[in-house]
Parts: C-alpha cells; structure tokens; sequence
C-alpha cells in the first residue's frame, strides 16, 4: 500500500489483488457483465488517482497485513455503481446466468439437486433491493465481516446485522415455498 | 405487543445469526440449535450457491494497461513515506558553477534512487564515466594499441 501510494506504478498489484472482488461486486450490483466491466475501470482509475487521499486506518493491534485499503475501494465501487445506476435508470430485468460448472457423473442427482438450490438462492437474493440485498452479497459472496460492511454502506454494525437478518429470512421463506419459481 | 421487546429480539436473534455466520463463512460451522433450521439451511445455500464471477483475461489485461499508462503519468510521488524503500538521495554536486549542464546557473536537480532512476541521473552519470575514463592512465600495452589505431583510422 505505502509502495504503491510513493510510486503509482506498483498500483498494479493492489490491483491485481482486488480485481475480481470489484468487477464481481459491480457484476451483482448491476447485472450486467459490460457495465461492470466499465464500472470496475472507473473504480479502479479513481482509486489510482486518489491514492495519496487515502488514510490507512487499521491499527497495529489489527495484525501486520489488516488494512482498510478494501473498504475504501469498495466505497469508491459503491459510488460508481451508483452514479451508473442513476444514469441508467433501470436494472436489467434478465437475471445473471448461474456460472455452470460440469458435475461428476457419479454424483449426478445430488449435483442437480444443489445446483437448483444455487439457482433458487442466487433468485431470492436478487429480489432482495436496497443495501439488504448489498449486505447479503458482501457478506455471502465476498465474506466480508459486518464491521467491512458496516463500514461500506456507511451503517452501523447492529443495522447491518438487522439487514443481513432479514435478508436472510426472506431468502429462507423463498426457499421454503412451495411454488418457488427458481430462476 | 411491545414493539420496543420486538425489536431487541429481532436485534438479538440478528446478533446470533451474525455469529453462526461468522464460523459459517469460516469453514467450521457452529452448532446453532438455538437458530430456526430454516435459516441455518437458507445461509448455507447462500454460502454455497452464490457464484462468484471473474472478469475475462483480456479486460484485466486491457486496463492494467491503462493503469500502468495512468500511473506512468502520475510520476512518483513527490514527498516520500518515511521509512520506506524508496529514497530521493541527492546526486553528487559536481564541480560545475558556470551551468553547462543544463543552461542554469548553479541548477542542481536530485535523482529517485531505489525506485525509478531518472534520465537526468543516467545523463550525469554517463559524462562522469567519461571524464573518469579520459582521466585514466591506460596502462595496458594491448589497449593502447587498439586506440592507436582507432585514431589512425578516424584521421
């Protein structure tokens, strides 16, 4: 971090590191694989020119690699994706394809059976809207920890519990429906 | 119906959950009886199911060439981190006060070393290994047969 903060020319592993975790948070936010492309440039490129702004906030007591660089990156996604969403006006209506992945024969039907469950998790969660359906997804598919999130959305600690809480029980009771339409 | 006891159960049992999620998402999941079965099962669905998407090699590659481009712009910061690798040291002042190097009287510019050595270093030191070497006695028999033909040649 301090490296890439005295010469902007090892911003590339940083990058590196976090790219994935950007585009993939840009990809759930807006449904679409080009504008999360575009999203994760402009993230990207305003991190890079914001790079000596940026106050490391971890302390020593947090551990030799804690930082803060993740939620600062994070919050500067959440304001791209936000502004493109402004502008855009509308979120795609055709939900994002399930990355398939090819299921050993000897296990077939239980490959099936999870793979119906991904899909009518991953429908439940995109009907979530708002900052619980962004909780769920920080917390399930980029593990964050509440305080990260907390910390991203600009919430406390105890209101994300509460949006993960219910965004979890509107996921189960989808579940649990018997004419639950897996998408 | 209190809703003020409501809302501190809704707040307790959301404190719970966040800790089974925590050795959830740890790999090593906690046995939560005290936690609805419905919820325990939508979590690991979640966990499980939720894709991760990776963006294509040749975007990643695409914009770490606009970065390194960006950042190339940029420059090195001017203020170093104390502490860190990188150091502005000052070049040697060399014995030069008419300002022939670049026009200005007494100019004196430092170089980055450690990090990126710029042009003006390698200029500096390049006419420094020159006068060096003019300044040198060649001792060798052998090397002052080859310049003596050099200079046969070029005459």
């Amino acid at each position: 971090m301090d490296a890439a903060r005295i010469d902007p020319a090892r911003f590339d592993a940083l990058y590196r590191k976090y790219l994935a975790q950007v585009y993939n948070f840009a990809v759930y936010e807006l449904g679409d694989h080009h504008e999360a492309e575009d999203a994760t440039e402009r993230t990207f490129l305003s991190a890079l020119a914001g790079l000596t702004g940026f106050e490391e906030r971890a302390r020593p007591e947090d551990g030799l690699e804690a930082s803060t660089f993740r939620i600062w990156l994070f919050q500067i996604a959440r304001n791209v994706v936000a502004e493109r969403r402004r502008r855009q006006r509308r979120r795609p209506e055709a939900p994002l394809e399930i990355a398939s992945e090819a299921p050993d024969p000897a296990d077939l039907e239980d490959a099936v059976v999870r793979r119906e469950l991904a899909t009518a998790a991953w429908g439940a969660v995109d009907r979530l809207t708002g900052d619980r359906r962004r909780a769920v997804v920080l917390r399930f598919v980029h593990e964050m920890t509440t305080a990260e999130i907390a910390s991203i959305l600009g919430r406390s600690e105890g209101a994300v519990r509460v949006l993960i809480h219910r965004g979890l029980r509107r996921v189960a009771g989808e579940l649990r429906a018997p004419d639950r339409d897996p998408r | 119906m209190n809703i003020g006891a409501t809302t501190r159960d809704g707040e307790n049992e959301a404190f719970v959950v966040d800790g089974y999620l925590e050795s959830l998402l740890s790999r090593t999941p906690a046995d939560a009886t005290d936690l609805a079965p419905e919820l325990r099962e939508a979590a690991a669905a979640l966990a499980a199911g939720l894709p991760r998407y990776h963006p294509s090699f040749r975007f990643e590659e695409s914009l770490a060439q606009r970065l390194a481009e960006a950042a190339a712009a940029m420059g090195p910061a001017a203020e170093p981190v104390a502490g860190a690798a990188s150091a502005v040291t000052p070049f040697p002042r060399a014995p030069i006060t008419d300002g022939a190097l670049d026009g200005r009287a007494g100019a004196f510019r430092p170089a980055v070393i450690g990090g990126v050595l710029t042009s003006a270093a390698l200029s500096l030191a390049g006419a420094a290994y020159v006068a060096w070497r003019r300044g040198r006695p060649a001792a060798d028999p052998m090397a002052r047969a080859i310049r003596a033909a050099a200079r046969r040649r070029t005459a």
